[in-house]
């Protein structure tokens, strides 16, 4: 057994060395294969690194047990949508005041100008406020690098985000500091470690599915007190003067979502706002039928059909583009195997196999492979920056996750194989003599 | 027909000068048959290159068929090598992947005829070869014998002035290498002008003139005396011949 | 060209023994043309799209986007008497003819709407679902003359229209042409009264959302601005042609001159907004046409290998044709007719790919069909940067000498 893997170690390095001589004898055209492959390779790598940022599950520890709660509660027969995925007052507090979920967050999009209530400086920075239930950060696995999250929901005190701090306090422990968000003063009891979340499932509607995570996680009850107006969607059947009004008004726009632990809790938590919407239909207030949806993060996510299609087909057209590559590659590579026949020839003559020529080739094609999938790393990280350029909205997603780089390793690899495969069947089929010729 | 004067044709590496050709004089009337031999590497191939125009020449004046060709361009060349020469190489040189009839073709369609013109042309010069029922065979079907008269064939079609026929029947056995130089001498019967490159002193002996080369000059030449041939009026093509006595053979010898 | 000389059959015939690099080729030329066909397709949508004209003076209209950081503003009288200020001194610099107020721009999608329907006919919004979400736009007193407004019907928002905040009187609004028609059909619509206030005038219409059909262009504007302070988060400056980059460089000093306590997100003129609205496709557009240069490049270097690889063996046939009377005039053309033949046959195929593609592609974007101009155009690319790529190949080709013809080795 020894002496067979010694053989084929030895077997190996000769054909990594013949490999090596046959490159320096056509370096012109093993650079256009590994070129062109890499190219290939690079940009289905990347566009692939953007979707799998647009497909992945951002919470894969409990993406499975926390729910997006829709309600079909608007009050005429004329709905904006069935069912709604933004809700009244009145139902987020229905559902956070209920003891099946684990955890639920309710909340709404806002924004501030915050500020070190202690500088002297006037300077202040435009901040994304999430004002929310205290439940949103054991909900969302938030994590916290000092401090943790606010209590209840009416207090004077905030959580902020790893670069709000970087900006304000230069990352310092700044729990206990007080900001002034416009004209309020509060303190911070909770700042986060640097928290990315893509695409962001708790607010993945109104095209923020690829933002940030918040700067600032405000009480709600305090921000509506403050009357921190609404960044996303929100919508009405009456008028209002802001939001400070809307405890007790028909205005739809805080988004809720529960913790379930398992089915059984999915389906009493189910039954609860079902029995809360039949109340509100036998008092005549739930003009459409009942409709109270709850979606995992993934069904959420597909259901917002967030992937964006202007990147899936760009990808389909990356696709078609690493085919043109391989292509290419076999057809560089029949004419070098051509012309490299009556070195073949020589060898087969003084007793190398087909299988021994046929190692050598596919040795050599590895290694060809191993190139441009290294290559083709930096030409998907090139890339993706170019991509920005293209199509700024992708500027959080264009990470290479490990994962990606692995994958191209292994497509330049099974791509360089692959091309070679006909031109080294060909080269199998000559005669020795006529090589020599 | 052919008249070059003190051609010189040296070929140049980066250190040594070779004279494959050196002050070569030769005229050749129209009519004759010269056989052209020598050592190997005395330059009987480069001087037939020459003559054929295949290969410049760097010193010395050449005048085929009243032409002067020194500084003639090469599209006149080109012209000049279809219309009036005739080639038969040593290893026939059929294009593998086209027919018989296409390639004997080939040539015409550089002359410019229409295809009408070119069938007949076609069809003319196999039948003077005997092979005209193996129109659509490729050359791999046949053997060296008749792949060298499609050659022949070839080299008729355009009824050029001069044929040039370098080692012939170099690759053929005895009896298919008979054949060709039967085919040969009927067409200097004929009429034809042909000079031919050969080593076999046999072959050389049978035509009415031989002439030796020897490190790139003409040496001595002998007028032979044609066993029992006689050479018709000069300055005829080649393509007025009645059909011969070429049989076409039924089994590929 | 003297293409008598070709035997095509006889092309055809070595084409077809060499069917495997001859199929490669043919399948790359095939896919770059479908993606060529496709791109431009895309492209010039995209174009079009773009220049689709907006009803505005792009090019002379120049908008901020302001909002103040301070809490003091919330005391919206104080808010309101910055504001004023802003709008007097910006009214003050050289080359600007009016400044407005408003909560939000055309050129959007979605944005702040209401339904609308007129008081007496409810029901109007279930036969036009556009009604339900008509542009709500609040304008400040000059908002017509800043954006250059034409009245078809009554007038624009004036100082009158401007209500105490704490009327209870109905508003009087302002509708575009296509709301007009939408509402009332061919009537005068000055007097009605809908659910939203009493109209007073209608505008031609605005592209107010590129995405909604070109008559269902609905928008209503109303003079309470002032009272809804805190959302007039863009100032509406029309300028004097010519002087847009004077006011330009002047408008964020003018408004931290007032107040210091302001974000200055964004200068930008009309025709800027336009050109963001379509970032995107823009983006995916220039996208495609990049791939589509690197798809021809590689394509291209298949084309030259493939034609230096089936001439280095055929050298010595080249030779005998020399030696047999081609000119140098007719192995060029016969190696360029020998490419010219594959693109020929990939392009063709390339058109059932540009077919396929499209309707692939349709599936995730949208894109008009291809017609046959484009096709041809497609191919002539094609065949350029084909014979562009394989010249030297054909030219050193031609010059291969005779005398190789009785070359033994």
């Amino acid at each position: 057994m020894r002496r067979l893997s010694m053989r084929s170690a030895s077997m190996l390095a000769y054909n990594l060395t013949l490999a090596m001589q046959s490159f320096k004898r056509a370096p012109s055209l093993y650079f256009l294969v590994v070129l062109t492959l890499s190219i290939g390779v690079g940009l289905l790598c990347a566009n692939l690194a953007l979707v799998n940022s647009m497909a992945s599950d951002p919470i894969p520890e409990k993406s499975e047990q926390l729910f997006h709660v829709s309600m079909n509660t608007w009050p005429n027969d004329d709905p904006q949508a069935e069912p709604f995925h933004i809700l009244r007052y009145r139902e987020a507090m229905k559902i956070v005041s209920s003891d099946i979920p684990k955890n639920s967050a309710v909340f709404y999009a806002s924004g501030v100008y915050a500020r070190d209530s202690a500088s002297p400086s006037l300077k202040r920075f435009d901040s994304s406020v999430r004002a929310t239930t205290p439940g949103f950060f054991s909900l969302t696995n938030a994590p916290f690098a000092y401090g943790s999250g606010f209590i209840k929901s009416s207090v004077m005190e905030v959580v902020i985000g790893h670069e709000l701090n970087q900006k304000i306090f230069t990352g310092e422990n700044s729990v206990g500091k007080v900001l002034e968000l416009d004209g309020e003063l509060l303190t911070i009891v909770g700042v986060l470690k640097p928290w990315r979340l893509r695409p962001l499932f708790y607010h993945a509607t109104e095209g923020r599915a690829f933002n940030l995570t918040d700067d600032i996680y405000a009480p709600l009850e305090t921000s509506i007190d403050l009357g921190w107006s609404i960044h996303a969607r929100s919508s009405s059947t009456v008028s209002y003067k802001g939001v400070k009004f809307t405890r007790d008004r028909d205005v739809f726009y805080l988004q809720a979502w529960v913790e379930l632990e398992n089915s059984a809790k999915k389906q009493a938590f189910q039954y609860y706002l079902d029995n809360y919407s039949q109340s509100l239909k036998d008092v005549g207030e739930h003009p459409l039928a009942i409709r109270n949806e709850l979606r995992d993060v993934n069904a959420w996510l597909l259901e917002q059909n967030i992937v964006d299609q202007k990147v899936l087909a760009f990808t389909l057209a990356s696709v078609l583009f690493l085919c043109v590559c391989v292509f290419n590659a076999s057809s560089l590579l029949l004419s070098r195997f051509h012309s490299a026949k009556f070195e073949v020839g020589l060898r087969r003559a003084i007793g190398a196999s087909n299988k021994n020529i046929l190692m050598q080739g596919i040795t050599e094609s590895a290694l060809l492979g191993v190139i441009a999938g290294l290559l083709s790393l930096l030409l998907s990280w090139l890339f993706l920056k170019l991509s920005i350029k293209f199509l700024p909205d992708l500027e959080n997603l264009a990470v290479l996750e490990p994962k990606l780089l692995l994958l191209g390793v292994l497509l330049a690899l099974v791509t360089a194989i692959f091309s070679a495969l006909y031109p080294l069947y060909r080269g199998t089929r000559y005669t020795i003599s006529a090589e020599l010729k | 027909m052919l008249k070059m004067n003190n051609i010189s044709r040296i070929y140049q590496s980066d250190t040594i000068q070779t004279h494959a050709l050196r002050d070569f004089s030769l005229n050749v009337e129209a009519g004759e048959f010269v056989a052209v031999t020598g050592p190997s590497g005395s330059g009987k191939s480069t001087f037939l290159n020459v003559a054929g125009l295949l290969d410049h020449f760097d010193r010395g004046q050449y005048e085929l068929d009243g032409v002067s060709v020194q500084g003639l361009k090469d599209n006149e060349l080109s012209r000049l090598r279809n219309e009036k020469i005739g080639f038969i190489f040593q290893n026939y040189n059929l294009i593998p992947d086209y027919s018989i009839f296409d390639n004997v073709d080939m040539p015409l369609r550089y002359r410019g005829f229409n295809a009408n013109e070119r069938k007949r042309r076609v069809e003319e010069a196999l039948e003077k070869v005997g092979l005209a029922s193996r129109l659509k065979y490729l050359p791999s079907q046949l053997s060296g014998g008749q792949q060298q008269r499609v050659a022949i064939a070839r080299a008729l079609a355009g009824e050029p002035k001069i044929l040039l026929a370098d080692e012939p029947t170099g690759n053929l056995d005895s009896l298919m290498a008979r054949q060709v130089m039967e085919i040969l001498h009927d067409l200097n019967k004929d009429g034809a002008t042909i000079i031919m490159v050969t080593h076999d002193t046999d072959q050389a002996r049978e035509v009415n003139r031989n002439v030796q080369v020897i490190d790139g000059q003409l040496a001595d030449f002998r007028v032979y005396a044609p066993l029992d041939r006689q050479a018709e009026q000069t300055g005829k093509n080649i393509s007025a011949v009645a059909s011969k006595n070429v049989n076409e053979e039924v089994v590929d010898a | 060209m003297n293409f008598a000389t070709l035997n095509i059959k006889g092309l055809i015939k070595s084409l077809l023994l060499r069917k495997f690099t001859t199929g490669l080729l043919i399948l790359q030329l095939a896919i770059t043309l479908g993606l060529l066909v496709n791109s431009a397709i895309l492209a010039f949508d995209t174009r079009e799209k773009m220049s689709k004209p907006t009803g505005l003076d792009d090019e002379n209209i120049l908008i901020v986007s302001t909002h103040p950081t301070s809490g003091s503003y919330r005391d919206l009288d104080y808010y309101r008497s910055i504001v004023n200020e802003d709008l007097s001194k910006l009214n003050q610099l050289p080359g600007v003819n009016s400044v407005s107020i408003t909560n939000q721009l055309p050129i959007r999608g979605r944005g702040m709407l209401s339904n609308t329907h007129d008081i007496d006919n409810p029901e109007q919004e279930k036969a036009d679902k556009y009604l339900k979400d008509v542009k709500y736009t609040l304008a400040g007193e000059h908002l017509a003359e800043a954006m250059g407004f034409t009245i078809i019907e009554g007038r624009f928002l004036n100082k009158s229209d401007e209500l105490d905040f704490d009327s209870e009187a109905k508003n009087n609004i302002v509708i575009t042409e296509s709301l007009k028609k939408g509402l009332y059909g061919d009537e005068s619509a000055i007097g009605r009264e809908t659910n939203n206030g009493i109209i007073v005038g209608v505008i031609k219409d605005i592209m107010l959302d590129p995405t909604l059909p070109r008559d269902k262009q609905y928008g209503l504007f109303m003079n309470t601005i002032m009272k809804y302070i805190f959302i007039g988060r863009f100032y509406v400056i029309n300028v004097e042609p010519g002087q847009m980059a004077n006011v330009r460089n002047q408008v964020s000093d003018t408004i931290l001159a007032v107040q210091a306590e302001r974000d200055i997100f964004d200068v930008f003129t009309m025709s800027e907004h336009l050109k963001n609205f379509y970032r995107d496709d823009q983006g995916l557009s220039d996208l495609f046409l990049l791939l589509c240069g690197l798809m021809i490049f590689v394509t291209a270097i298949s084309s030259y290998a493939y034609s230096q690889f089936h001439i280095s063996r055929q050298k010595k046939y080249i030779g005998i044709r020399r030696a047999l009377g081609a000119r140098k005039k007719d192995i060029l053309l016969y190696v360029l007719t020998e490419n010219w033949l594959v693109y020929a046959v990939g392009c063709v195929l390339g058109l059932v790919m540009a077919l396929g593609f499209n309707i692939l592609l349709s599936q995730y974007i949208s894109l008009s069909k291809p017609d046959m101009m484009l096709f041809l155009l497609a191919s002539a690319v094609i065949f350029i940067a084909g014979t562009l790529a394989t010249w030297i190949p054909a030219v050193k080709t031609s010059n291969i000498p005779p005398v190789i013809a009785t070359r033994t080795v």
